[in-house]
């Protein structure tokens, strides 16, 4: 009735998908208005000045450059005022100048979000491979030998201190086995390829350019692969779980009883009930190695997102460290709506309820 | 079967990528037979302009001396004496007015010459940007074009220190003309640093190629360049490496060939194929110890300085910093003018009675430091764990209060800190740069000195600062620096090293205080 009113008096029907997306969108707006508030809250709760972090002892003694410097950033307007300014400018895209690198956020971010972006979904890659299979393995081999052995793999994934991890991996591998390059996303030999993603890998191949693409490439292994062992152990624990769960369940008895064989019986059944539990995971992951890569990228001199935040917070870089709240909050939001989105097509009652 | 064809070559083709990977790794590790062209240097980053005009971090000084010139120079690591650099200089009688002569024939990277009109917009354009942090480095400095190839630069008072201040690369010359054209002006309306940033507009050996803040610079050889300089690499990376273990592979590995910000223990541990390069630096550390009762209590005492003074075991405190470093003989560091030749010793008699004629009865005093910003590789951490057992055994009981840098420093500037450790480097390299340490004078203050309390550390400040003559000059630093050692609310430390590690064919590594070295100067054996 409902729906065939709207429809006659002119409003086009809207279907629930639609809707769904909508009330999404609305939330998460809200959400990112409440992460520029505690953020600029945080960040100007910090006890230390900011004139005298930005301007260093010299400059910060000088006040006429005091005056300048607190003109421009408007610095002597009420906190509450500045924050009114702060989203007015935003809602214009300009998420304002780094005190510490005195250039556009905006544009700083556009080269350490990538950057990040590159090395984490080369982790999850790795991460989603490597852990399914030995979460897979373990449940199905519940108690013997393999099991016991993946289960120490996936504890010591777990519990090496990432940082150490970084510096010793980069030592053999760069070091003393000569098979990994050394420190940064590029080679100094190289120029970075003309910016279309700001994935070095991408934008290499977009430009034709082979040599760079292999070296970008080799650059990223050992960050990929010191960022992965976390996240591998943390998998490969969930998939053990999950898959443990869904074996005991009546439907993959009966799949078994009837004879259907282990590879088909594990992907067919399996591991497409488990998939929910290890998507939430998965995302969850992700966006950790977004956001929280900081020491990784300080081993391996990698530019990215979590350096930024680090160097942003630790200078009083107030415009850098909102910026970082931003995105940080915005890349979590996408990553929760892609992975109830993914719910959806993975289990079509999650799409009815 | 079809399964297994797939496998094979899926198989074949991830081992043919990581053959590939493993090419390119190899290829990049940047050695060769033949003599090296280009170097990479790597250094934990403080980059924040292109703009000379602008900067005053120390990154920012390493590119901009390679890109461009100033009036005057150092020559290599002595920064006792400026010479000449795109000009020459003499000055008057009573030292307020320096006049400066273009050397002839010298051009910018786009071939024009280098004319006084350029010196003039130049130093005024620092001096017109107040909101420049380079902009005090011009206070009381009024430029004056006398013709095509002579500048004046007036004071009106003595100033001694005016050619030292113009070797700092923040008042290095531009091509005006070019700079205008790019929205250059000489007050803050400027909007040249855009430019600045992906173009240089100098006469240095080099020009800028690229620059990204946060990763690296790149420069190659300015084809004009007509000065002093025969370079030998004609292609300079300059990558942001943060962590000096990283720095330290990387130099090992033949991934760099210069590490900068390695500590004296790490280049200790450096085996066969590198070379380093270790002097003391121009910072020192100190311990502060307030005289302000109102904000420290006992410590205001000034025979309570005198006990700390003495009760310290500088040879054991010097453990701590490794190679290159020395005792801070006073609050001026060694390779500057009025330099002490001789530090305090230690006296635990002298400490007792100075203690006992202080009114300590044995209240714990709280010794701040930032724990996050090692300076010349020296933690302060174990440096206040070591100072507190040392005063303990001297029976002045410390309890440690460390804190981030940012949070810190504000305390420690607007002089809220009754004990604490901190450091001093200068911003050009003279002496004039430690005349703040006196009472009423900036970091005096932050120490709750008051001119009232010290009038005669006041008169040789005044008598180092208005000196006309370099011999009247140097005796006045060195009164004013021993005055400060017996009677001063500061206790100096250490003198940490500089250590610049290099591949061993690389030579001609000159530490200097504010640009820590020039690029131009690396040569291959």
């Amino acid at each position: 009735m409902g729906k065939n009113t709207r429809a006659r008096s002119g409003h086009p029907a809207r279907s629930p998908l639609a809707g769904y997306l909508l009330r999404r969108l609305g939330v998460s707006v809200l959400l990112l208005f409440g992460v520029t508030i505690v953020t600029f809250s945080l960040a100007n709760l910090v006890p230390g000045n900011p004139i005298v972090a930005a301007l260093g002892e010299g400059a910060a003694s000088n006040p006429a450059t005091v005056a300048a410097y607190i003109e421009k950033h408007g610095l002597d307007q009420p906190l509450p005022v500045q924050y009114v300014n702060y989203l007015a400018n935003l809602f214009q895209g300009d998420m304002g100048v780094s005190l510490r690198t005195g250039q556009p956020v905006a544009s700083d971010l556009a080269k350490a979000v990538p950057a990040t972006i590159e090395v984490a979904i080369g982790a999850i890659i790795v991460s989603l491979a490597v852990g399914v299979a030995l979460g897979a393995l373990a449940a199905y081999r519940r108690g013997k030998l393999s099991d016991q052995l993946v289960r120490v793999i996936s504890l010591i994934g777990l519990s090496i201190p990432t940082f150490w991890m970084a510096l010793v991996s980069f030592n053999i591998f760069f070091l003393q086995l000569r098979i990994a390059p050394g420190s940064g996303r590029l080679s100094p030999v190289l120029s970075p390829p003309p910016t279309v993603t700001g994935l070095y890998t991408v934008d290499a191949l977009l430009a034709g350019q082979w040599v760079t693409f292999m070296d970008a490439m080799a650059h990223l292994m050992l960050p990929v692969f010191v960022l992965s062992l976390f996240t591998i152990g943390l998998l490969t624990r969930f998939v053990r779980t999950s898959v443990l769960e869904v074996l005991d369940a009546d439907y993959v008895r009966a799949g078994r009883a009837k004879g259907l064989s282990g590879p088909r019986m594990l992907f067919g059944y399996v591991l497409r009930g488990a998939s929910l539990p290890i998507l939430t995971i998965v995302g969850l992951a992700f966006g950790s190695l977004l956001s929280g890569t900081v020491l990784v990228e300080a081993v391996f001199a990698w530019p990215g997102l979590g350096s930024y935040a680090y160097n942003s917070a630790t200078s009083l870089d107030l415009p850098g460290v909102m910026g970082v709240g931003l995105v940080v909050g915005l890349i979590y939001l996408v990553i929760n709506f892609a992975v109830d989105l993914l719910y959806g097509v993975l289990d079509p009652r999650v799409r009815l309820a | 079967m079809r399964t297994k064809i797939r496998y094979v070559a899926t198989a074949l083709g991830l081992s043919a990528s990581l053959a590939l990977v493993g090419c390119a790794a190899t290829a990049s590790d940047g050695s060769g037979s033949d003599a090296p062209t280009s170097i990479v240097i790597d250094t934990a980053f403080t980059l924040e302009t292109g703009d000379p005009g602008r900067n005053y971090v120390p990154t920012g000084y390493l590119v901009s001396k390679a890109l461009y010139e100033t009036l005057l120079d150092f020559d290599g690591s002595d920064e006792s004496t400026p010479v000449p650099g795109l000009a020459s200089y003499t000055q008057n009688d009573d030292a307020t007015v320096f006049t400066f002569t273009l050397e002839e024939g010298r051009v910018f990277s786009d071939g024009a010459p280098i004319t006084a009109d350029d010196v003039v917009f130049s130093l005024n354009r620092v001096k017109g940007m107040t909101e420049s942090k380079a902009n005090f480095l011009m206070a009381g400095i009024e430029v004056v074009k006398v013709d095509d190839s002579t500048v004046e630069l007036r004071t009106e008072t003595p100033s001694l220190k005016l050619p030292a201040l113009m070797t700092n690369p923040s008042l290095a010359i531009l091509n005006s003309e070019l700079v205008i054209a790019n929205g250059g002006t000489t007050d803050n309306s400027d909007a040249a640093e855009e430019f600045l940033n992906s173009t240089s507009a100098g006469s240095g050996p080099y020009v800028l190629d690229s620059l990204d803040f946060e990763s690296q610079v790149v420069l190659t050889e300015n084809e004009e360049y007509n000065g002093p300089e025969d370079i030998d690499f004609t292609r300079v990376v300059i990558r942001s490496v943060s962590e000096s273990a990283t720095q330290k592979m990387n130099l090992e590995g033949g991934d760099s060939q210069v590490a900068v910000d390695l500590s004296g223990d790490q280049v200790a541990g450096l085996g066969d194929g590198v070379n380093v390069f270790s002097t003391p630096s121009a910072q020192t550390i100190f311990l502060l110890v307030n005289q302000n009762a109102d904000v420290a209590g006992v410590t205001a005492n000034p025979e309570f300085a005198s006990a700390v003074r003495y009760a310290l075991d500088y040879p054991a405190l010097l453990e701590l910093a490794g190679a290159g470093s020395e005792q801070a003989t006073g609050v001026i560091p060694p390779s500057f003018l009025g330099a002490l030749t001789d530090g305090v010793e230690q006296d635990l008699d002298a400490a007792k009675a100075a203690l006992e004629a202080s009114g300590y009865a044995g209240e714990t005093i709280t010794l701040e430091y930032p724990n996050d910003y090692p300076v010349g590789g020296v933690s302060f951490t174990p440096l206040a764990e070591r100072v507190q057992s040392q005063l303990a055994a001297a029976g002045i009981s410390v309890e440690l209060a460390p804190a981030p840098f940012t949070t810190q420093i504000d305390e420690y500037v607007n002089g809220r800190e009754a004990f604490s450790i901190w450091f001093w480097g200068p911003d050009y390299a003279d002496s004039a740069n430690f005349l703040p340490f006196s009472a009423g004078a900036k970091v005096g203050l932050r120490a709750g000195w008051t001119a009232e309390q010290a009038p005669s550390i006041l008169e040789l400040a005044a008598a180092a600062e208005n000196a006309t003559s370099m011999d009247e000059r140097e005796g006045a630093f060195s009164a004013f620096a021993k005055a400060l050692q017996e009677q001063g609310p500061f206790v100096p430390l250490i003198v940490p090293g500089s250590n610049i590690a290099t591949a061993d064919y690389i030579s001609g590594v000159a530490y200097n205080s504010t640009w820590t070295m020039d690029i131009a100067e690396l040569q291959a054996k």
